[in-house]
């Protein structure tokens, strides 16, 4: 009421009250803008089992037992969050572009910290990606992932084995991001990928973009959160307004379920057609 | 007397009423205006941080630049001429003063780029060599994350726009001087560019 009451004032007191219907319609007008926009991937919600959501339904029971228990052990040590997701297809999006609004909409990872990491397979397309949230870019910078896909999944998906090439990656992911968090991975034989062979003194200088990318970022993050509004917690995603779809369901399905932490992504991480 | 006295009470009433509201009123309208004028202020500044975003990522890229020469170097030494080219957009590209500028110095680069990637075609060893792949990834990402700077930089300049334009805050951004910023217009054709033909 008090907002109606000053627009309707303002109106006046500027404009004159010639224009006054104008002004009225340019306010409906408004008010539809306003609505929020409805994000291109948001065909798919997260499941009750956070960890692992098969909607082209390749992975194995016990392979998603598997996932769903890495994952949930993870998140409750580090507060990170590994995702799998498998798609039958992106319906001709780019997998890179899908993959981060995905990451973005389910707001996977911690709002702070942003250290979200998405598997994403899209089998009828052939391809998967790996899309790090701007937290874990460092620990796995777009080269790892590359090569985490090289080594781990695509060997598999080329024959098919979806599910156990899901749960080879998953677990390569999840043994980074333990390391990364200087715990100990959950296979003691893992083998971290080492960043040395990146060839030594540009390491440096190449960082430096990155720090003050992650500065800048952070101050996003601090002006937006400035910007008011209710604080996303159940249903993450930075685009304010835009988050609330499907009503109120979510509660993490009734009592201890895993949701998404509201944490973003850049673009970081690689894809690999199979 | 007694109803005149009446009345000038019941008028004087009245009158406390409507200075009453006519002063809630004005207090409303400067409680708004300011709220107003501060979403202006964090939705320019939000366009501001995108655009360091986007200049930060092309940076980011340009950097990659001379691991991936001497990489390449050591399988196709003598494809000076791609060298160069790639030499001399990186250079642009740090000499560039405004975020166009260096738009049009990535889209040389890209172009380059192209080029290489055609080249390298040529040399199966350097194409499974892992740190031309490694190289290739960050390259990559490097651009999905400019496509990303793009797009978010266009959606913050789309949110400030709208304040700046739309009813009742165009009213505080017109008083304040605030105007519109400039969308990122070639947000898809500066990343794909021309195909080569030999």
């Amino acid at each position: 009421m008090p907002m109606a009451a000053t627009a309707a004032d303002a109106a006046v007191w500027t404009a004159g009250k010639r224009r006054l219907p104008l002004l009225l319609s340019l306010i409906g007008l408004a008010a539809a803008f306003t609505l929020p926009a409805a994000a291109a991937s948001a065909d798919y919600q997260p499941t009750e089992r956070f960890f692992v959501n098969d909607f082209a339904g390749v992975i194995s029971s016990s392979d998603a037992e598997e996932i769903y228990a890495l994952g949930a052990e993870l998140q409750e040590k580090t507060g990170a969050q590994v995702v799998a997701v498998t798609v039958p297809t992106t319906g001709g999006e780019d997998i890179r572009q899908y993959g981060l609004d995905l990451g973005r909409d389910w707001g996977i990872g911690q709002e702070d910290e942003d250290n979200g990491v998405l598997l994403l397979l899209v089998t009828e397309d052939r391809q998967v990606s790996i899309e790090v949230g701007y937290g874990l870019e460092g620990a796995l910078n777009d080269a790892k992932t590359g090569r985490i896909l090289d080594t781990y999944a695509t060997p598999d998906f080329a024959e098919g084995a979806y599910s156990s090439g899901m749960r080879k990656a998953y677990r390569a992911l999840v043994n980074e991001v333990y390391i990364e968090y200087g715990l100990d991975p959950v296979d003691d034989d893992y083998v971290p990928d080492s960043p040395e062979e990146e060839g030594g003194g540009q390491n440096v200088l190449a960082a430096l973009p990155f720090v003050l990318f992650l500065a800048l970022f952070a101050f996003t993050m601090v002006r937006s959160r400035t910007r008011g509004g209710p604080p996303f917690i159940f249903f993450g995603g930075p685009r304010g307004g835009g988050g609330f779809h499907g009503g109120g369901g979510g509660f993490g399905g009734g009592g201890g379920g895993f949701h998404g932490g509201g944490g973003s992504f850049g673009g970081g991480g690689s894809s690999r057609g199979f | 007397m007694k109803e005149f006295d009446y009345l000038m009470k019941k008028s004087k009433g009245i009158l406390l009423g409507v200075l009453g509201a006519l002063a809630l009123v004005v207090i409303l309208v400067v409680v708004w205006g300011i709220s107003a004028y501060n979403g202006l202020v964090n939705a320019e500044q939000r366009v501001h941080t995108q655009e360091s975003n986007i200049e930060t990522q092309l940076q980011r890229r340009s950097d990659l630049i001379p691991n991936l020469v001497n990489t390449v170097k050591g399988y196709a030494a003598h494809e000076e001429e791609i060298f160069t080219a790639l030499a001399e957009a990186r250079a642009k590209l740090s000499g560039a003063s405004s975020l166009e500028e260096m738009d049009e110095a990535d889209s040389e680069l890209s172009s380059a780029l192209n080029r290489l990637m055609v080249i390298v075609e040529n040399y199966p060893d350097l194409k499974a060599d892992q740190n031309f792949i490694g190289l290739q990834d960050e390259l990559a990402g490097t651009e999905n994350r400019i496509a990303q700077a793009r797009r978010d930089y266009n959606e913050a300049v789309q949110e400030y726009n709208g304040k700046v334009r739309r009813f009742p805050s165009n009213l505080i951004a017109g008083m304040f001087g605030f105007e519109q910023a400039d969308l990122f217009e070639s947000d898809e054709g500066a990343s794909s560019v021309p195909e080569v033909s030999f």
